[in-house]
């Protein structure tokens, strides 16, 4: 199971899930409260930061093209200290796959399903996430081949027909908000959608069967997955209003709820759903792989199986425990959360790249003397 | 009640999944591993099942991140 590959087409189908990810549902909100009408500025910033934190993702991944993360880690920080930096990381990967099973509970009960216990949409998440784990990233890979069309189409749907909405005075004053305001406003969409692409460094130089070309793969994922992310912010400021898209929880939800195709079809808020779900699904998979696969390596296991069906079972017991509401969900993830992802997202990679300098300096000066 | 008999019978057909193969292939690591992550997970979800509120692992990272989060809203802000 540990020595499968999927190739960079599949690994950027799933960069592209992983950056959408949550974004789609939570982020116009989060930009449009402190940017107002200028929120698709600060998504486009916050993509351009993402590229960058990638690109250091990149070079990290480039030192050892056969090792994971965990593994890299103990590689460059010695066995004892990489030990326990890579269970903080697989603890951050397994908690938000709990978090996301939360956010995908909540996002149907309060739509789709009220009457349903959330513990029951949780428990039929996390059946189909083990599910996917337990078959292996070549299928779930392949899955997420398929599954891309579905999004496209579907996505490129809801452009064309929610366009005519647009109203332009709903953007209007550009710029109004300053440099300072947008670049505050795309840090948080950066820690959701670029930082915590650290997960996929479990994935990104180890299982790749051509991990050069995966480097361009994880640069245009995470590209096309912010410009997707730009695309809808946009189309929430412009045909919802500043207002209105910063008071939503779900504000792509309620841009779905406007289409209106010659006053026949309309509200197919419900068909349009399987944007969130699948994107949601996916990113929930990867961290849950990276938290099974990381906790495997870090034991020592040949193979991770054994461990899904018992974590999958702590993640819905975790998913339901840990938020108590919508509220505490958001004022926990835009504080906890975000230095949570901070710490593991940018400060680890900058430790290791120090450390790695700084040894391989120490190497070469042996070397010479 | 009914709670905690559904959590047992799903533990039982994790166990029935999981556990023949590790013992053909006796891989004591895994099954110790294996056993433990189980039994934390029975253990939690039997608490939820009798509705014992138990401390929230959010909460605790709150506290641990506390000095550092705050300062992050300070200086962004």
């Amino acid at each position: 199971m540990m020595d499968e590959k999927i190739n960079s087409y599949q690994f950027l189908v799933l960069v592209i899930f992983f950056t959408i990810g949550t974004s789609i549902l939570i982020i116009p909100s989060d930009l449009a409260s402190q940017a107002k009408q200028d929120a698709w500025l600060g998504a486009i910033v916050g993509t351009g930061i993402g590229l960058l934190i990638i690109w250091l993702y990149c070079t990290i991944a480039h030192w050892f093209p056969h090792l994971t993360f965990v593994q890299i880690n103990e590689k460059i920080l010695g066995k004892w200290i990489g030990k326990t930096v890579s269970v903080l990381f697989v603890f951050m990967a397994f908690f938000y796959s709990a978090a996301l099973m939360y956010q995908s509970g909540s996002f149907l009960k309060t739509h789709a399903l009220p009457n349903t216990p959330m513990a029951a949409l949780n428990i039929l998440l996390a059946v189909i996430v083990v599910m996917g784990v337990r078959l292996g990233l070549e299928t779930l890979a392949r899955s997420a081949e398929i599954l891309i069309l579905v999004f496209l189409v579907l996505f490129i749907f809801l452009v064309v027909f929610v366009s005519p909405e647009i109203k332009i005075v709903n953007i209007q004053p550009i710029f109004e908000a300053g440099t300072k305001t947008i670049l505050r406003s795309s840090l948080f969409y950066v820690g959701v959608s670029s930082l915590n692409s650290i997960v996929l460094l479990m994935i990104f130089p180890a299982s790749l069967n051509k991990s050069k070309q995966g480097k361009t793969s994880f640069m245009m994922g995470n590209l096309i997955g912010g410009i997707i992310i730009i695309i809808l912010t946009f189309l929430c400021i412009s045909v919802i209003g500043a207002d209105d898209t910063a008071r939503q929880v779900y504000p792509g939800f309620e841009l779905v709820k406007r289409i209106n195709i010659g006053e026949f079809i309309q509200r197919i808020e419900g068909i349009m759903a399987a944007l969130w779900v699948i994107t949601l699904y996916f990113k929930t998979t990867l961290y849950f792989y990276a938290s099974v696969s990381g906790l495997a390596q870090i034991i020592n296991m040949k193979d991770y199986g054994p461990l899904t069906l018992p974590l999958g079972m702590i993640a819905v017991f975790l998913s339901l425990l840990i938020y108590p509401n919508i509220i505490y969900q958001q004022q926990w993830d835009a504080t906890t959360g975000f230095s949570y992802t901070l710490t593991i997202g940018l400060f680890l990679p900058i430790i290791l790249t120090i450390v790695y300098a700084f040894r391989k300096k120490l190497r070469k000066k042996k070397r010479d003397s | 009640m009914l709670n905690s008999l559904g959590i047992l019978l799903i533990a039982s057909v994790i166990v029935w999944i999981e556990v023949p193969p590790l013992l053909k292939k006796k891989q004591k690591k895994e099954i110790i591993v294996f056993s433990i992550l189980l039994a934390i997970g029975i253990g939690m979800s039997m608490t939820m099942g009798f509705g014992i509120s138990i401390p929230n692992p959010a909460e605790f990272l709150s506290f641990l991140l506390k000095p550092f989060s705050e300062g992050l809203t300070k200086y962004i802000n």
